[in-house]
């Protein structure tokens, strides 16, 4: 059927298509009837099996179809041209300037609706929204010596470990356009920040796809979980090369019953943080989807799913030869991180590894974003950047573990030159490995430059957070030192992969 | 002849065509995409063309097999058709779903009445998998490398294309098949690893008998594979490129024009 709606469409055939999804008929005749009105005669619709009442047929749900308009004088050349490839086209009403909306099944009028009713006759409904900050328990704990372990068990985590199970079984290569694979690495198993396809073969254009999920720090505070997830798909467009001149943004809410007065109030906080970072980023939403009602009962009582957002980011990109990977390329190579690590742990991986919610959860800054976003995206179209991985789930420790063990080469980390931001600053204390390693601070990038770039790379970052953290290791040993020069991790890079690859390798 | 005509004949599921029809392009082919109703009804005729190409993708929902109905409309509705196409001494290659469609109609591995004597059955792995893979370029006799496949001349002994399918695991319907395969020359590429040794899974991704991968029939001018050269044409779709830097082409596009240069001089 696609096949043959794209050649109707090259030939000007049709002037309106709409896609039949919920609501069936119904909703598809009745969006483009709007403006006009509708005749529809229900017999005339082909059906799969035969005992469909009127109003079945003018409401099911049944896939692949398309509602076409079509100037009568088309019509026939678009059933001939349907026919070819024998595919069903079937001519069953007519668009009118009645503005009603009038269905027929076999002579019998059996609907009579003006389209205005249809559409705005439903009076808006006042529903309640609350939203009271949940308080959670601050944690109490001290830095344990040895990260090694929580490294380990951060990889092995079910949102962090390898997705290549399921990635395996999509066809991620057809139509031959795919420039930047969702699995890549010298084994073609590390995580891309992001896709990049080219839907025409012979154009350097591409289209760059990614997206942002974090629904633990909806705990906190929706409207930061929403601006963290819009500026997590934004920081992977970056990070596979693209920019922030053409991008567009796509929502989905998952959420519980809305009709109760807290869901309905964690949504508002959501959908603000939504608009008040698209503006700020500039990004406009261009569409998205909802799935709400997601409740069930445990012994009486009503349980919701967690508010959980997801961002998806398109861009376009001029130029797919400038496209970034993730993994590390060259020994000797230095590693440095762009932008301020702070104190947010709050909804953290790590946090919920050792039992804790927290508080502080990361929040953004969007004209700082902006500025790190804008300088990276020079360097790369400079050719500067030899790889380039985004800090989200797991913080530096599991970004800079990822890109290592994709790369097969091992780093030296120095956590002392990580820019870093305690909530109390003036306690030297406060500086904590296990903060630092594993923060989830937004706006924050692993970037690989060649040692000859390294003042061009420095002085695009003129002004803003970023340190040289260490470098690329000849061997495949991956060692991070702490704030005062101490081993804290020390293991390789076989190990790493072992424990992010093991949870899903089925 | 300066363009060969290439028809790369499609149908409902078919959904490799375009990127096909563009490696067929890239090697200086005059290419057209056409629907098999348009050939069997007679609006179209494939004696027009130099090449026909069988592209991927799930033809007909791959209902009953992968391929299944696609070949049968081949062996029963265009059979006189494809039998004049080889005997003209033209060319014929599938790609995936299209080796399938070779294979189910009995057209590979050829000179059996279109009797089908092969299959391609569900992966060892029992699932869809999408994954690249090493190929042993040349069949080895004795100390030469040789090939007979006219599609595959001057092929480095080893390349690299990816696999996406869930029906691909070869095997013969005895072992006469098989000798005769071995014995004509017939086997194109192997699954092995980097270095080139026949190798377990994932190197051979679904367990094909004696790690075949593609085969051609006995002129060499029909050739199937379940690997896709089409998405290895031009040198970003490599999966570390941005390591490895721009080659000028893919390591499959060698295929395509060896399928071009051979139709542009014996026609």
């Amino acid at each position: 059927m696609l096949d043959v709606l794209l050649e109707a469409r090259d030939r000007n055939l049709y002037t309106a298509i709409t896609d039949c999804g919920a609501g069936g008929l119904s909703s598809a005749v009745g969006e483009m009837a709007a403006e006009l009105g509708a005749k529809v005669y229900l017999e005339r619709v082909p059906l799969k099996y035969s005992g469909l009442s009127y109003m079945e047929i003018w409401i099911s749900e049944s896939q692949e179809r398309m509602v076409l308009a079509v100037p009568p004088d088309n019509s026939e050349e678009l059933i001939k041209l349907f026919e070819k490839e024998n595919v069903e086209a079937t001519v069953i009403g007519e668009f009118t300037d009645t503005k009603m909306l009038q269905l027929y099944y076999k002579d019998n009028l059996v609907c009579e609706l003006e389209m205005a009713f249809l559409h705005s006759g439903l009076p808006s409904i006042p529903k309640k929204a609350v939203f009271v900050q949940t308080k959670h328990r601050e944690p109490r704990f001290s830095c344990p010596k040895d990260l090694t372990k929580t490294l380990l068990a951060l990889l092995s985590r079910y949102d962090i470990c390898s997705k290549e199970w399921v990635i395996r079984q999509y066809d991620h290569e057809v139509q031959g356009g795919s420039v930047l694979k969702p699995l890549t690495g010298v084994c073609n198993d590390g995580p891309s920040d992001a896709s990049i396809v080219k839907p025409l073969l012979d154009s350097q254009r591409g289209l760059i796809v990614s997206c942002g999920i974090n629904f633990r720090y909806g705990f906190i505070d929706p409207y930061w979980m929403a601006a963290s997830c819009i500026d997590e798909a934004l920081r992977q467009i970056i990070a596979v090369g693209g920019s922030l001149e053409e991008v567009a943004l796509l929502d989905n809410f998952c959420w519980g019953n809305p009709d109760k007065p807290d869901r309905l109030g964690s949504l508002v906080r959501a959908t603000l943080g939504c608009y008040d970072f698209a503006k700020a980023f500039g990004a406009p939403f261009i569409s998205g989807k909802d799935s709400l009602n997601n409740e069930f009962n445990v012994r009486g009582k009503s349980v919701s799913i967690p508010g959980t957002l997801l961002i998806s980011a398109l861009a376009v990109m001029p130029d797919v030869r400038k496209a970034v990977s993730m993994y590390a390329k060259n020994p000797t190579d230095l590693i440095y991180v762009v932008g301020l690590t702070k104190e947010e742990l709050g909804g953290s991986h790590y946090y919920d590894l050792v039992g804790y919610t927290g508080n502080g959860v990361p929040k953004v800054d969007a004209r700082r974003s902006k500025a790190i976003f804008n300088a990276l995206s020079r360097a790369s179209a400079r050719g500067i950047i030899r790889a380039m991985h985004d800090c989200s789930d797991g913080g530096l420790g599991v970004a800079l573990a990822e890109m290592a063990f994709s790369g097969g080469l091992g780093m030296d980390i120095f956590l002392a030159e990580v820019p870093y931001q305690a909530s109390d600053n003036s306690n030297q204390a406060a500086k904590r490995n296990d903060f630092i390693l594993f923060s989830e601070s937004n706006s924050r990038f692993i970037v690989e430059v060649e040692r000859k770039s390294q003042g061009e790379f420095e002085a695009q970052l003129k002004g803003l957070p970023f340190g040289l953290i260490g470098c690329v290791a000849k061997g495949r040993d991956f060692r991070v030192f702490g704030v005062c020069g101490e081993v804290c991790i020390n293991t390789n890079i076989a190990e790493l992969k072992d424990a992010w690859q093991k949870p899903l390798r089925w | 002849m300066i363009r060969p005509k290439v028809c790369v004949l499609r149908t409902a599921g078919t959904n490799c065509d375009k990127e096909t029809a563009f490696a067929f392009k890239m090697a200086g082919g005059s290419v057209e995409l056409v629907h098999i109703n348009k050939i069997v009804s007679g609006q179209a005729c494939l004696e027009k063309y130099h090449i026909l190409a069988l592209p991927g993708g799930f033809s007909y929902g791959d209902d009953i097999s992968s391929g299944k109905i696609f070949a049968n409309e081949l062996k029963y509705k265009l059979r006189q058709d494809i039998e004049k196409f080889i005997l003209d001494g033209k060319l014929i290659i599938g790609i995936c779903n299209g080796f399938q469609v070779l294979v189910k109609s009995g057209i590979l591995p050829g000179d059996s009445g279109f009797e089908q004597k092969a299959s391609l059955i569900l992966n060892d792995s029992a699932k869809f998998e999408d994954r690249w893979v090493y190929l042993k370029s040349h069949c080895r006799r004795g100390a030469t490398l040789q090939t007979k496949c006219v599609w595959t001349k001057n092929l480095p002994e080893i390349i690299y294309l990816p696999v996406a399918h869930g029906e691909g695991k070869f095997v013969v319907k005895d072992n006469t098949v098989l000798n005769q395969l071995n014995r004509n020359n017939q086997i194109v590429f192997q699954y092995c690893d980097n270095y080139g040794r026949l190798s377990g899974y994932p190197f051979n991704p679904n367990g094909s008998q004696e790690n075949i991968a593609g085969i051609c029939d006995k002129s060499g001018r029909v050739f199937g594979l379940m690997p896709h050269p089409e998405r290895h044409a031009y040198p970003q779709q490599h999966p570390r490129w941005t390591a490895k830097g721009n080659k000028k082409t893919g390591d499959g596009f060698q295929i395509f024009r060896n399928g071009v240069e051979y139709a542009r001089k014996m026609f």
